[in-house]
């Protein structure tokens, strides 16, 4: 029982943070592209922006990992 | 590595100029400032003379001429090439050449739609006389007969029959009419009656405004059989000198496409000349250059002046005004392997002339993460064989810099798959490959991995933190040693305190650790002025966030292993054969796919966001010489000769 708990736990830190990664990149991303269409130098700066909520879904993978380890 | 510059002055008498602007043209190592923002300059802007701007406006005409020229061959022959430089390819040949190439295009396209005009009318002419011809009465074709068309509307189709019956009248009984629908709308009239009549029932046609369809004069005598075929025969010519057309066009196009684009870099070079007169400075008898050449230069640039002027022009390199020191223009220079990830380090931003390039470190770790991500001998085989054959084929652009990363990145994965015992996922483990470090797919393995993962984040974010305590003492900025210092104290603390935590140090570390910690994040404090007591801190989480972040090496790492491991185990599951490669294939080709897009831009968001803000600054300009686009047509050495000429 304990280990599907933490099965469950771990699958929801991973799938929520995803989520709100997806949905922040939505946002972020069409934007970035209408933005690299006016000015394709912002190229650089698009990258970062679409990257950043991508943390969201690493510290979730960290947060699953001491489940799953501890 | 940021070349060193220096900033130039130089001065002349001004009937030298004329010399002066084509050799900085083709020495290309000098970037030129405008006059009028120059602080310390006490001479007024440079005013191109009336033959200058004469010619300026016919150069701009000629570039117009040419981008139109240039834009219609285009759309005809598929060619990137670039004719060579000759010695003809001077404004006023090229001006030669392009007006005759434009008469003849011009003549031609004319021509096409005197003819395609043609057609349309012809097209309609034929349409109306074959709906016409199979029901023209016999009585039509016998000598002494005249026959008129016409085209009415269905609505008046009342109206003309009352007029058939007035035309009977007229000829006493000896006009006939049939009517043919020819559109949605539109009917055709055949009025058939006695030749000599043609005067009175035309001008009754006329009187009633009843629009005849005339045919073209040649046609306008011949019977409608006759006619048809005419029409025919003419398409048929229109349609073959149309053709002939299209093929000289080719022949033109492709013949001057190629030298059509350099005489586009020789004008654009001419204009480029104008723009560099119009940002010197003047007084009645001299002129004054200012401007950037990389240090390294300088001498040769002297050399060159002395040897084409002796000492009547010089060439000083003179101080920086401290105003001036946020707007030296900033050039690297890289081994060629380093110079994608320049393009890369670009793309954030171009550095400040005091920041310490970072090319070579993206160069080193961007291709690292990417290997320890995908760490497949596999997939490194084909991403290395997929970026040397596509790279032969994109030579410029983000693709190409992409290509030339993959190719260092390959690289890395094949020794980490080598590491990790990766061969197309399991497979090597099917043939006894065994990892000579750790297997990712092993679960036992998975602290490993993220200890790997954190350890590199760790290294990584530390040795940006150390490079940046050293730009701040190049800059002798206070606030960034004390920020970027107290990180590394408070990170040194924290790992102190971390590791007597877990046994691995001697409980006496841990009230250093403690105190190591406070000294850092008091000074990340001080350094944020009246609200670090708060922003200290939450910067410090912030680093924290930083190192845990390159959890993602393990994550796309973990993932990529885990479907390439599907994909081995789907194939054993499907009983035939042919079935399971199949479906192996395609979830390794997708996995590639992904590994090849997915950790380029992760790799490059840690170079950017974690690695970046710890000591880059960049958002300085980038050099920008006044130099040829076009290779030179004359070089200073053989200026002399032809000035003499």
């Amino acid at each position: 029982m304990d280990v599907a708990i933490k099965a469950l736990a771990a699958a929801l830190a991973i799938g929520i943070t995803a989520l709100a990664t997806a949905l922040a990149q939505r946002a972020i991303g069409s934007a970035g592209v209408g933005a690299i269409s006016e000015k394709p130098e912002l190229i650089g700066s698009v990258i970062i922006l679409i990257a950043i909520p991508e943390t969201l879904v690493i510290l979730g993978f960290a947060v699953a990992a001491i489940i799953l380890l501890g | 590595m940021i070349l060193e510059m220096d900033r130039v002055q130089i001065w002349g008498m001004k009937k030298y100029l004329e010399k002066v602007i084509p050799i900085l043209h083709n020495f290309g190592k000098m970037q030129l400032d405008d006059i009028r923002n120059v602080p310390d300059a006490m001479v007024q802007p440079f005013s191109l003379t009336e033959e200058m701007q004469s010619e300026r406006e016919e150069v701009d005409i000629l570039i117009a001429s040419i981008n139109g020229l240039i834009e219609l061959f285009s759309t005809l022959v598929k060619t990137e090439a670039q004719a060579p430089l000759t010695k003809d390819d001077d404004i006023l040949g090229i001006k030669g050449k392009v007006a005759d190439v434009t008469a003849q295009v011009q003549y031609l396209n004319n021509r096409k739609k005197t003819i395609q005009d043609e057609l349309i009318s012809l097209s309609k002419y034929n349409e109306m006389l074959n709906v016409i011809a199979p029901v023209m009465p016999q009585s039509s074709k016998k000598s002494g007969n005249a026959s008129i068309r016409a085209l009415v509307h269905t609505s008046q189709m009342r109206a003309m029959n009352m007029l058939a019956q007035q035309l009977k009248l007229m000829t006493r009984g000896k006009f006939e009419m049939i009517s043919v629908r020819v559109g949605e709308s539109t009917n055709a009239i055949i009025g058939i009656f006695p030749l000599e009549m043609i005067s009175q029932v035309e001008s009754f046609m006329k009187n009633e405004k009843v629009t005849q369809l005339i045919l073209p004069e040649e046609y306008a005598y011949l019977s409608t059989d006759e006619a048809v075929q005419h029409i025919g025969k003419k398409v048929e010519l229109d349609h073959q000198e149309l053709d002939e057309i299209d093929a000289r066009l080719e022949r033109i196009a492709a013949q001057w496409l190629p030298r059509l684009r350099t005489w586009q870099l020789v004008c654009k070079d001419r204009v480029d000349e104008f723009e560099a007169y119009s940002k010197l400075g003047e007084t009645e008898y001299t002129f004054t250059i200012f401007g950037w050449v990389p240090a390294e230069n300088v001498e040769e640039l002297r050399g060159i002046f002395a040897s084409n002027f002796n000492k009547n022009v010089t060439v000083n390199v003179i101080d920086i005004p401290k105003e001036l020191r946020e707007t030296i223009p900033v050039a690297t220079q890289n081994p060629d392997m380093v110079e994608p990830f320049e393009n890369f380090v670009k793309m954030r931003a171009v550095p400040k002339y005091s920041d310490v390039d970072p090319g070579t470190l993206v160069a080193f770790f961007m291709p690292l993460f990417f290997g320890m991500m995908v760490g497949d001998v596999g997939y490194g085989i084909i991403m290395l064989v997929i970026s040397l054959l596509v790279g032969k084929k994109v030579k410029a652009g983000l693709i190409c810099d992409f290509l030339k990363a993959l190719k260092w990145g390959a690289l890395w994965s094949i020794l980490f798959g080598v590491l990790y015992g990766e061969y197309f996922g399991t497979l090597g483990e099917v043939v006894g490959l065994k990892p000579i470090w750790f297997s990712r797919s092993d679960s036992a393995n998975f602290t490993t991995l993220l200890i790997m993962a954190l350890a590199v984040g760790v290294g990584h974010i530390v040795l940006g933190l150390l490079i940046g305590v050293w730009n701040s003492i190049v800059q002798k900025s206070r606030n960034h040693f004390l920020e970027r210092g107290g990180t590394l104290v408070a990170l040194a603390g924290l790992f102190l305190l971390g590791f007597s935590l877990i046994q691995k140090l001697p409980d006496g570390y841990y009230i250093s650790g403690w105190i190591i910690l406070a000294v850092g994040l008091v000074a990340m404090g001080v350094s944020m002025g009246g609200t670090g007591i708060i922003m200290g801190p939450i910067e410090f989480v912030g680093v924290i966030g930083n190192i845990l972040s390159y959890l993602r090496i393990a994550a796309l790492g973990l993932a990529s292993v885990f479907l390439a491991k599907v994909a081995n185990d789907m194939a054993g599951m499907v009983g035939s054969a042919i079935a399971g490669v199949v479906i192996a294939l395609l979830i390794h080709s997708l996995n590639l796919v992904m590994g090849m897009l997915s950790p380029t831009i992760q790799s490059l968001r840690l170079q950017y966001v974690e690695f970046f803000r710890k000591f880059y600054e960049g958002g300085q300009s980038s050099f920008s010489p006044f130099k040829k686009r076009i290779n030179v047509v004359f070089t200073p050495s053989n200026f002399k000769e032809m000035s003499k000429e």
